[in-house]
């Protein structure tokens, strides 16, 4: 979690829940650059990106109320919010004759537009950490966690079967975990 | 399900990354209220996922925090935000209005620039190509007018030649007289109907008030054959009046409408008897 000094995340959702200004800028501080990460990961389009991250914060302002602790973590609540609005986006009609060949190339091109991010972010001094996760296990998160596929489109997509996928986003899943338990 | 179950389907991976139906997560819900430990479990892959999702993060323009701060704080927006919050809960439709709103009209002043972009240009353009088109109007008008006149022209010409190479056409020369020996002219007499056409490109030009006069001399006596007109075309013959006989002929110059008897003394040519 970026720079939690000022609250700790029950405070910051407390404060939310009473529509705190302070507050709200403070979670923009902290999470604009990451959900706007997930939102480049689908668009290439930065100033629509910006708009659906604008989006985005709009709408976990508003369901704040709805946000549930015992559910799920806020910044994972927060990522999907994103998540859906991203590919709601990409979706709509209008864009998708748009953009149609652009989101093939993206899909292909992702693991170097996430290189980008990482870099950028790095400079920032932010976070520094190096990506360990395999090119099979990040394509199959990819597609799950940022381009909203389940696993069975996955399996369809990929044209590998279901129980194979399914063992792997384990394993992939795993493998991110161990990165974290290692970073500790 | 029981809790191994659970474990072993996956679902708990699922939900942390969004991918679960409505039915799944309430399945996956019950379980994480019964058993802390799989909140703990899901904790642990939310933040794995969650680092993953850093990585990629980038810092986005700051206009749009300044947008979305005024947005949601400006003065008269808090108080209904307050009131919305407490009221819609976790409806998502509320956000609506404000996003579209604001998309609008961005794409209208986008739109409304590209639309003055393509009218400006497509004045510049209709300007250049109505001119261009005046020009090559003008120029087309040049071009007919010039064709109309050849072709009339060439039709002119081809009559006076089908005359000239008529099979019937008897050729008769006249010859400059004493006092104008250069002259010379031409009948061009069709035998089969009599008409007579007469080549005076070779006289020179009538002074002002005068005019050439034809004669046909039948039987000794000069019949008036016609007036010359006294404009010259670059090469042309003239219809002068019919005669089924004649001896011979000759050109007078007389007084401009012609005279009832030539003017012997102003004879210019005359053919052989």
């Amino acid at each position: 979690m970026p720079n939690s000094n000022k609250y700790t995340e029950a405070e910051l959702v407390t404060l939310l829940k009473e529509s705190n200004e302070d507050a709200f800028s403070y979670l923009y501080d902290c999470y604009s650059a990451a959900l706007y990460g997930v939102i480049l990961k689908v668009l290439s389009d930065k100033i629509l990106a910006e708009d659906v991250l604008q989006e985005s914060f709009l709408k976990i302002w508003k369901n704040i109320q709805s946000y549930d602790p015992e559910k799920g973590r806020l910044f994972t609540w927060m990522i999907q919010i994103t998540r859906n609005l991203t590919i709601d986006t990409v979706r709509s009609k209008a864009h998708k004759k748009q953009m149609k060949i652009q989101n093939v190339e993206n899909l292909v091109s992702q693991s170097e537009a996430s290189k980008h991010g990482r870099e950028a972010f790095d400079a920032m001094g932010i976070r520094k950490q190096v990506n360990l996760l395999n090119k099979d296990h990040q394509q199959l998160i990819d597609l799950a966690f940022f381009n909203g596929f389940t696993q069975k489109e996955i399996s369809e997509r990929l044209s590998i079967p279901l129980g194979t996928i399914k063992s792997r986003m384990r394993s992939a899943i795993q493998e991110l975990k161990n990165i974290v338990i290692r970073k500790v | 399900m029981k809790k191994e179950e659970f474990i072993l389907s996956g679902l708990l991976e699922q939900y942390a990354l969004g991918a679960v139906t409505p039915e799944e997560s309430v399945i996956v819900e019950s379980f994480l209220s019964q058993y802390p430990d799989l909140k703990k479990e899901l904790d642990l892959i939310e933040v794995a996922l969650e680092n993953y999702a850093l990585q990629n993060a980038q810092i986005p323009d700051s206009s749009v925090k300044q947008k979305l701060m005024v947005n949601l704080f400006s003065d008269k927006n808090t108080e209904e935000q307050h009131s919305n919050n407490a009221k819609i809960g976790g409806s998502s439709s509320a956000v609506a209005p404000v996003v579209i709103e604001n998309k609008i009209h961005s794409f209208y002043k986008m739109a409304s620039a590209a639309m003055l972009v393509l009218l400006i240009g497509s004045i510049a353009f209709g300007y250049y190509f109505y001119n261009q088109n005046e020009d090559t109007r003008n120029k087309l008008d040049l071009v007919q007018q010039s064709l109309d006149e050849q072709q009339k022209r060439n039709i002119f010409l081809t009559d006076n030649l089908n005359i000239v190479t008529d099979k019937y056409t008897q050729n008769v020369v006249m010859k400059g007289t004493p006092q104008s020996p250069d002259a010379i002219a031409k009948i061009f007499w069709m035998k089969n109907t009599g008409q007579v056409y007469v080549d005076f490109m070779n006289l020179p030009a009538p002074p002002s008030g005068k005019q050439y006069q034809l004669w046909a001399i039948i039987d000794g006596k000069p019949v008036d054959a016609g007036m010359i007109s006294s404009e010259k075309a670059a090469y042309s013959i003239q219809k002068m009046k019919s005669f089924g006989k004649a001896d011979a002929f000759a050109i007078t110059l007389e007084n401009s409408g012609g005279s009832p008897t030539p003017t012997m003394s102003e004879m210019v040519v005359i053919s052989e008897m």
